[in-house]
């Protein structure tokens, strides 16, 4: 590992920690609704808020999938040096991944856990650039009263591919991530077209 | 297994107390610095093995701080010590990055030599008060014939 590139991660360690976990519950309690994490730290080709989120879930026993966009050498020494979680490259493996939004084209390969364990499924981290710049749909299921219009700039492919491989209650969790703010997908979510 | 002279320091000044650190806490100071990860404390856990050869056991766990700082030009200095000594650890890790630079000589002359010279002191004190209590048993008739 190279010493040069590390850098300082969270300011306060314990509660930083604390609220970007919380922002992460928060985010799949209430799919669609934003989350703001004022105080990530930054990391050059990661969003403050995907950092955070790395920072606060990941250590030891979650092994991660970075796509190739994140597989830099100044993302893999700062995660190995903060969080301590081991790389894989293969997506079977992992708990955790790390995903742009072109890598969404294709979910194959990940874990969706089974039916006796659904929670051993691997977890999408998914960095956009921004969270109301696409298409309206309106989601609906548990966390959202009646239903909610989120725009997110995620390409139509994507939601076919996670409707395939829906089978409750196996499936995949996403948190999608920009800039300070966050958005969680739970694979409870049900996704309509929205009507003009 | 040798160690080698970066090991041997970073045990010196694991071992090291504070109040002989603290002396050199100007100097350690003096320089641009950044926490790479503040001073902070945790648990570890202790494996032994019975005689050195024998199966692995759990020990105990004890408490371990430990400290990275990069200086200015880039050096990167870590510290691990026993305790929960967040001063301790922050001014071990300065005296790593110091130590890794262009004139360690100086460093190690000025610290890690006196502070290992203090610490075989320390040690052999305890030898000898350990070596004073030691009791030697001798079987003078064994009870068998």
């Amino acid at each position: 590992m190279n010493a040069q590139l590390l850098q300082p991660a969270f300011v306060d360690p314990v509660l930083d920690a604390q609220r970007g976990f919380r922002a992460a519950l928060k985010a799949l309690a209430e799919p669609g609704l934003i989350q703001h994490l004022p105080s990530a730290p930054r990391l050059d080709g990661l969003a403050p808020a995907t950092y955070a989120l790395c920072l606060a879930l990941l250590d030891v026993d979650t092994p991660l999938w970075l796509a190739p966009s994140f597989d830099t050498p100044l993302i893999r020494a700062n995660l190995a040096f903060h969080c301590g979680c081991p790389l894989t490259a293969r997506r079977e493996e992992a708990a955790f991944a790390l995903l742009g939004g072109p890598d969404l084209l294709d979910l194959g390969g990940f874990d969706h856990g089974n039916d006796r364990y659904p929670d051993q499924s691997c977890t999408l981290l998914v960095q956009l650039t921004d969270l109301e710049a696409g298409r309206g749909l309106s989601w609906r299921g548990p966390g959202i009263k009646d239903q909610r219009q989120v725009n997110l700039p995620v390409p139509q492919v994507f939601w076919l591919e996670r409707q395939r491989r829906e089978a409750f209650p196996r499936g995949l969790d996403v948190l999608f991530a920009a800039g300070h703010h966050l958005i969680g997908l739970p694979r409870s979510t049900r996704i309509a077209e929205e009507r003009a | 297994m040798n160690p080698s002279k970066r090991q041997h320091w970073i045990g010196v000044l694991a071992r090291a107390r504070l109040s002989e650190l603290q002396p050199h806490e100007a100097a350690l100071r003096d320089v641009d610095y950044q926490l790479i990860r503040a001073p902070e404390i945790g648990m570890t856990l202790v494996r032994g093995r019975m005689g050195g050869n024998g199966a692995a056991f759990n020990v105990g766990e004890m408490s371990v701080t430990r400290c990275v700082v990069r200086l200015a030009d880039g050096r990167t200095g870590y510290s691990y010590l026993a305790g929960r000594d967040k001063v301790h650890a922050e001014l071990a890790a300065l005296a790593d990055a110091h130590l890794q630079g262009a004139q360690p000589s100086i460093w190690l002359s000025d610290l890690i030599l006196s502070l290992a010279n203090a610490q075989a002191e320390r040690r052999a004190q305890k030898e000898a008060d350990t070596a004073a209590t030691k009791v030697e048993f001798f079987t003078l008739v064994r009870g068998e014939n």
